[in-house]
């Protein structure tokens, strides 16, 4: 798999936003929404963004698609650097990256049904003609489900069948990559199953998919890879399938009722869970407060933890084992 | 223990199908009693009809309802099984007292349900003065709320769009307790909240209840959080017999 192209390559990224008071007069505030994020996504890999609200998923999924520009750091898709680039230059690459809403009613025109979303999309972004749009689109809500339902207005739909037409809408592109925030938030668990099989199982077979869930079902079950976020930065790199979290909030996140719940607030210097940390050693504590942890790599390589307490190469870590 | 409510062999019925079919809840005073079950079992229909809001025709085919804290032998569905919606409209007249003071509703999106044009201390003000006995001072009764649910007293000033979607969770749960009820009834008020948060929220909804010695009714998806806090489990069949899977 590694000497493929990643479909997504993101380095050192950085975001700032400044949020500036009522007044022209009034001091700015800088928010660091994004604090140094690195991670691929290779061709057919489903990879997980998970953390709380406000741990930057959603901004680092935006700067992936371009919608933000970072604050530094670089964004490669397929080999071609990706953020800096004017819009002009973008637009026709744009078709192939591909952003599935958490909002599936709000995405939807009310006035349209589902075929003609689809078909319009085909058309207009797919350059297809007329006839060959309208087969396609039938052909793929059809494998969406959908068959039965081409003619219905977004209004006279589930909740789940919205959310298969906006993701009808983007598979029929064939995207190389395809960024779902949220994509099921709102459903009951079957439907959410439902929705992420028709989102999953229609990838093409070369796209990248970044998957965007408060949801640790979901990502424990869809995905090829888990990132857990928090305070804009990615605090573990887990395949969950050969592995089980070992940062302590990655813990807290995947069960939320293992232990004590997170009061906050993060810590500014130093790891961010600290004041929480239930796993801090005080062999460690001190470390811990004046540096930000880095991801190290695990016994296996691809699994990579920001804790002093399991980096091997920390003292406390060494004792542990 | 006198159970809150009692409610016995609940049948309601649309035209063509029963929609709720012989369920049987009770909640207890200070214990949490959950309602689980896939979708279109019937988790929020049963959870309204606890609070007497029937609003389906034909609506009530069989049932019986009582607040045995309120009254132990009232049976307060007599005479609406098949009155179809005249008799549940009266019904609603009739029990609207209740509504908002021996029970509240806590409703699943929370910064929806907050009166966007009303301040949180104004809202827990109104809520409030649906209790029987007034407190000695308003001001101090807010503060009080505003530090069971853990918001700052400046909450108290802030309109719902100022708040977080953590803090509009807990703003909505300080108004369903002010008035102090002996039931609260909450439906899914972890939607749309990251696991942590979920955590907290439900936890908080529990300890709040507990302390006030009021019964909780709980609808939930989440299996993890009603094996930790649920005493007692309702499970509802879906339209194709399958259980939930909490």
């Amino acid at each position: 798999m590694s000497n493929q192209q990643p479909v997504v390559s993101v380095r050192g990224l950085h975001k700032t936003f400044v949020q500036s008071g009522p007044w022209p007069w009034s001091s700015q505030r800088a928010v660091r929404a994004v604090q140094g994020v690195d991670f691929e996504v290779q061709p057919g890999e489903v990879v997980a963004l998970v953390g709380q609200s406000g741990s930057g998923k959603t901004t680092v999924s935006r700067i992936v698609l371009g919608l933000e520009e970072p604050t530094r750091g670089e964004v490669w898709l397929n080999g071609k650097r990706w953020d800096g680039v004017p819009e002009a230059r973008r637009r026709s690459r744009r078709v192939a990256y591909q952003y599935v809403p958490q909002d599936a009613m709000g995405a939807l025109d009310p006035q349209q049904s589902a075929l003609e979303h689809v078909q319009e999309t085909l058309a207009v972004l797919g350059g297809l003609a007329r006839v060959e749009a309208r087969d396609k689109a039938e052909h793929m809500l059809a494998r969406l489900g959908l068959g039965r339902r081409l003619h219905a207005l977004p209004r006279e739909m589930s909740g789940g069948e919205q959310r298969r037409v906006t993701l009808a809408r983007v598979l029929a592109l064939e995207p190389s990559l395809v960024v779902a925030d949220e994509p099921t938030s709102g459903l009951d668990p079957d439907r959410r199953e439902s929705v992420l099989e028709a989102l999953i199982g229609n990838l093409p077979d070369h796209a990248g998919c970044i998957l965007v869930t408060h949801d640790m079902a979901e990502a424990r079950g869809w995905c090829d890879r888990v990132l857990a976020m928090l305070a804009g930065r990615v605090i573990e790199e887990v395949d969950l399938r050969h592995a089980e979290p070992r940062h302590p909030y990655a813990r807290v996140l995947f069960d939320p009722w293992s232990g004590p719940v997170p009061r906050g607030p993060l810590a500014t210097t130093g790891c961010p869970f600290l004041p929480d940390c239930t796993a801090a050693r005080d062999g460690d504590a001190a470390r811990c407060a004046s540096e930000v942890p880095p991801l190290a790599p695990q016994d296996d390589p691809t699994h990579r933890v920001a804790c002093f307490v399991h980096d091997p190469s920390s003292p406390s870590a060494r004792r542990s084992r | 223990m006198t159970a809150l409510v009692e409610l016995r062999d609940l049948c309601i019925r649309a035209p063509d199908r029963a929609l709720v079919d012989g369920v049987d809840v009770t909640v207890l005073p200070g214990r949490v009693t959950a309602l689980v079950g896939p979708s279109g079992a019937g988790k929020s229909l049963t959870a309204r009809a606890v609070m007497c809001v029937l609003d389906v025709s034909p609506g009530l085919a069989r049932g019986r309802l009582r607040y045995p804290a309120l009254d132990p032998e009232m049976d307060w569905f007599a005479g609406v099984h098949g009155g179809g919606m005249r008799a549940q409209e009266r019904l609603l007249a009739r029990t609207r007292g209740l509504r908002g003071a021996y029970f509240t509703y806590s409703p699943q999106a929370a910064s929806s349900a907050l009166n966007p044009g009303r301040t949180i201390g104004h809202q827990l003000a109104i809520a409030i003065g649906r209790r029987t006995d007034a407190p000695a001072s308003l001001s101090a009764e807010i503060r009080r709320i505003l530090d069971q649910v853990g918001l700052a007293h400046t909450a108290s000033a802030a309109l719902p769009r100022e708040l977080s979607g953590g803090m509009a969770q807990r703003a909505a749960l300080a108004i369903a307790v002010a008035p102090k009820p002996r039931l609260v009834i909450a439906d899914e008020p972890e939607t749309g909240l990251d696991p942590v948060l979920r955590r907290a929220v439900v936890e908080l909804l529990v300890d709040v209840c507990r302390d006030e010695g009021a019964g909780l009714l709980l609808i939930s998806h989440h299996a993890s959080t009603v094996r930790r806090i649920a005493d007692d489990i309702v499970r509802l069949r879906g339209p194709d017999g399958e259980e939930g899977g909490a």
